[in-house]
C-alpha cells in the first residue's frame, strides 16, 4: 500500500509550521470548552456569529483540500469550464438562500435541515432524509480521510495510518472540546491559510509564464471560455451543452448542495440574528467568485508549463489508476516549483488545515442531526439539554471512529469512490425539489413530500446503477443526457436533474389527491403564512439585498468578460 | 476569579497564526537552500512581510472589539 515516491521535500522550519497547526487547533478547542456549555453551544455555536465569521465559515466549510486540489488538476482537463462551479454553479443558490429560503429556516429556531421536514411535513420525512444524511457524511469524512492519507503519502511520503490516526485525533479533540464553534473557528484560520498559503503560487506562476495575457494568449481557445464553446457539447472538454449546465449544475445541483446541504446551511444557523443569517451566504458569494483566482489560474499555468518539455514540469502517475496522468498533484508540484523553506510549509499546512476543516464540517454537523433527529426522536425523546450535550460529545467520537474505519474500507475496496462521486445526487438534488415545495406552495401535504423524495432518491440511485454496469446506453441513454456519449460529468448533472424533477413531479401529484395541513400549523413555514422580512429601518448598505444584487452584477460581469 | 462572557474573536487568533507564520516563512527565505525557480525575487520576504502586517491588524482588530465588549 505505501510508497516511497515523494514529491515534495520539507525542511524543519517546515515541519515547524505543521506542528504549530496542530498546537494551535487543539489550543483554540481547550480555549472554546469554557464557552460550550449547552445544547445551543454545542450544536449552534451559542447563535453568536456575525455575518462575517459565519459567511467565512459557510464558504470553507465547502472548500476542502479535495475540491482545490481536484479542480486545479480538472482545470488541466476542462480548461476555465471549471469557474462554472464557483460561479453559476454556487453564487444564484447562495443568493437565493440568503433572500428567500433563509427567513423560514432561521425563524424557525430549528437545529438541522431535517427539523425544518418534521416541522412543516412529519416525523417520517424527516427521519428519511436524517438517516440519508447521516450516511452520506459519514461515508465523505471516511473518503476525505482515505484521500488525505493517500495525498500526502505520495506527495511527501507520510505513513498511511500515521496520517489518519494523528488528524481523526486532531478533529475528534477539538470538535468534542467546543463543538460547533471549534469548527467554525478552524474553518476561518483554514480560509486565510488557504488564501497565505496557496495563491502565491498562482502570482508566481503568472510572473513565470509573463502575465494573464500572455498566458491567455498561449492556451486553445476550448481552454480559456466559458460558454462560448456550449453550443454543441463536443466542442468542449466537460461534453456538456450550456442546458446541461445550466439546468443541472446551475439549477439542481447547485441549488441542492447549497440550500439544503446541513453541512453549509449549520453555519448560517450559528448567526446571532436573521439579518446576520441571511447576509451569511451572501457574504460568502463574494469569496467564492475568487476562488477561481487560486484554482483556475494555477490549473492553467500547469497547464501551460506542461505543454513545454523544456519547463522541466511533468506530472506523476496517478497513484489510483496506474497509466493514468495524476493531474490532481499540479498544484503540490508547483509548490514544491516555487516556494522556498518556509513557504512549503504553509502550502502543505494550507492543504492539511482544508482536509481537517472539512472532515470537522462533517463531523459537527453529522453529531448535530444524530442528536437531534435520530437520536432523540427514537430513542429520548424528552431528554434534557445536558445529556443531549453529552450525545452530542460522545457522537463525535464515535462519528470520527465511523471515519476512520470506512477510510479503511475505502483503502482496500477503491470502487467505493465511484459510488461516493453519484451520492450528492442522490440525496440533496431530489431534497431540493421537496424544500421548493414545503416552503413556497403551501398546497404541498406531508404524504407528498415524503414519497416524492423518496422517487427523487430512488430515481437518482437508479440511473447511477444503470449507467455505471450498462443497463443504461444507447437511445435511452441519449434520451437521458441529449448527448451521444455523455461524459461522467455529463451524466451526473442530468442524473441530479431526473431526480429532481421526479421528486418535483411526484409530490406536486400526491399532494393534490391527499389533505394539506392547516394553514395555522404553517405560520414561519410557508411562503404567503409568514411576514414578510422587513429590512425597511436598515440603511442601504447592510440590506441583505443590496450586497446580493451587486454580488449578481459581479458575477454577470465574469461570465461576460470570460465568456 | 470569574470566566469571561464571551470568547475572544476568531479575529485575534488569525492574527496571531499570521503573525507567527509570517514571522517564520521570512526566516525561510532567509536561509533558504531549496533549488526553486524566481527564486531571485524572494517570494517569502515580501509574502511573508505581507503576513505579518495582516496578522499584526489582526491581531489589534481582535484585542479592540473584544474589550469594546
Amino acid at each position: 500500500m505505501g510508497t516511497t515516491q515523494r514529491l515534495v521535500e520539507l525542511g524543519v522550519l517546515d515541519w515547524a509550521i505543521v506542528a504549530l497547526y496542530f498546537v494551535a487547533i487543539i489550543g483554540i478547542g481547550l480555549y472554546l470548552k469554557a464557552f460550550t456549555k449547552t445544547g445551543d453551544d454545542f450544536f449552534l455555536a451559542g447563535r453568536r456569529n456575525s455575518s462575517w465569521v459565519a459567511g467565512l465559515a459557510f464558504l470553507s466549510a465547502n472548500l476542502g483540500a479535495l475540491e482545490i486540489l481536484g479542480w486545479t488538476g480538472g482545470t488541466m482537463k476542462y480548461g476555465m469550464f471549471v469557474s462554472h462551479f464557483y460561479w453559476v454553479g454556487a453564487i444564484p443558490a447562495m443568493l437565493f438562500l440568503g433572500l428567500y429560503m433563509m427567513p423560514f429556516y432561521y425563524s424557525s429556531k430549528i437545529h438541522s435541515v431535517p427539523g425544518y421536514l418534521k416541522l412543516r411535513f412529519d416525523e417520517r420525512t424527516r427521519l428519511l432524509n436524517a438517516f440519508a444524511f447521516a450516511i452520506m457524511t459519514l461515508l465523505m469524512s471516511g473518503i476525505n480521510l482515505y484521500l488525505m492519507a493517500l495525498v500526502f503519502n505520495v506527495l511527501l511520503g507520510w505513513d498511511w495510518h500515521v496520517s489518519m490516526w494523528v488528524s481523526a485525533a486532531a478533529i475528534g479533540c477539538y470538535i468534542t472540546l467546543g463543538g460547533l464553534l471549534s469548527a467554525i473557528f478552524t474553518e476561518i484560520v483554514q480560509f486565510f491559510l488557504i488564501w497565505a498559503g496557496l495563491f502565491l503560487v498562482s502570482i508566481l506562476g503568472l510572473v513565470e509564464i509573463g502575465g494573464p495575457a500572455h498566458l491567455m494568449d498561449q492556451l486553445p481557445a476550448t481552454m480559456t471560455s466559458l460558454w462560448a464553446t456550449t453550443g454543441d457539447p463536443s466542442q468542449n472538454a466537460m461534453g456538456v451543452t450550456w442546458l446541461g449546465l445550466a439546468m443541472g449544475l446551475g439549477f439542481v445541483l447547485s441549488f441542492g448542495y447549497w440550500t439544503t446541504d446541513f453541512l453549509v446551511v449549520q453555519r448560517a444557523f450559528s448567526s446571532k440574528d436573521l439579518r446576520s443569517a441571511r447576509l451569511t451566504p451572501i457574504t460568502a458569494s463574494f469569496f467564492k467568485m475568487a476562488l477561481p483566482f487560486i484554482v483556475v489560474v494555477a490549473g492553467l499555468v500547469a497547464y501551460k508549463l506542461g505543454m513545454d518539455p523544456a519547463s522541466g514540469f511533468h506530472l506523476p502517475e496517478d497513484p489510483q489508476n496506474p497509466g493514468k496522468v495524476w493531474n490532481d498533484a499540479a498544484l503540490p508540484l508547483l509548490i514544491a516549483r516555487y516556494y522556498p523553506t518556509g513557504l512549503v510549509g504553509l502550502g502543505i499546512t494550507a492543504l492539511l488545515a482544508g482536509f481537517m476543516a472539512g472532515q470537522a464540517g462533517n463531523v459537527s454537523a453529522f453529531n448535530t442531526v444524530w442528536t437531534y433527529d435520530i437520536y432523540r426522536v427514537i430513542f429520548r425523546p424528552k431528554a434534557s439539554d445536558a445529556h443531549l450535550l453529552w450525545v452530542g460529545r460522545v457522537t463525535t467520537v464515535v462519528g470520527i471512529l465511523l471515519s476512520v474505519a470506512t477510510a479503511y474500507v475505502a483503502m482496500q475496496f477503491n470502487t467505493i469512490m465511484d459510488y461516493i462521486q453519484a451520492i450528492f445526487s442522490w440525496v440533496n438534488a431530489p431534497l431540493f425539489a421537496t424544500m421548493l415545495l414545503g416552503m413556497f406552495w403551501k398546497r404541498t401535504t406531508s404524504a407528498g413530500a415524503f414519497w416524492g423524495l423518496l422517487a427523487g432518491m430512488l430515481v437518482s440511485f437508479a440511473i447511477f446503477l444503470g449507467f455505471r454496469f450498462g443497463w443504461i446506453s444507447g437511445d435511452l441513454a441519449r434520451w437521458l443526457t441529449f448527448a451521444e456519449n455523455p461524459s461522467d460529468m455529463s451524466r451526473n448533472l442530468w442524473q441530479a436533474s431526473w431526480a429532481w424533477v421526479v421528486c418535483f413531479l411526484v409530490t406536486i401529484g400526491i399532494s393534490l389527491v391527499t389533505p394539506p395541513k392547516p394553514d395555522s400549523e404553517l405560520v414561519g413555514l410557508v411562503k404567503g403564512l409568514t411576514p414578510a422580512v422587513d429590512d425597511g429601518k436598515v440603511a442601504w448598505w447592510g440590506r441583505p439585498a443590496f450586497w446580493a444584487a451587486l454580488s449578481l452584477a459581479v458575477l454577470v460581469a465574469l461570465n461576460v468578460w470570460f465568456w | 476569579m470569574s470566566e469571561p462572557r464571551e470568547p475572544l474573536p476568531i479575529w485575534f487568533f488569525v492574527g496571531v497564526i499570521l503573525l507567527v507564520y509570517g514571522g517564520l516563512v521570512i526566516l525561510g527565505d532567509a536561509t533558504n537552500l531549496r533549488e526553486i525557480r524566481l527564486s531571485h525575487l524572494h517570494p517569502g520576504l515580501w509574502w511573508g512581510g505581507g503576513m505579518v502586517v495582516f496578522g499584526a491588524l489582526f491581531t489589534a482588530l481582535g484585542l479592540w472589539t473584544h474589550r469594546q465588549g
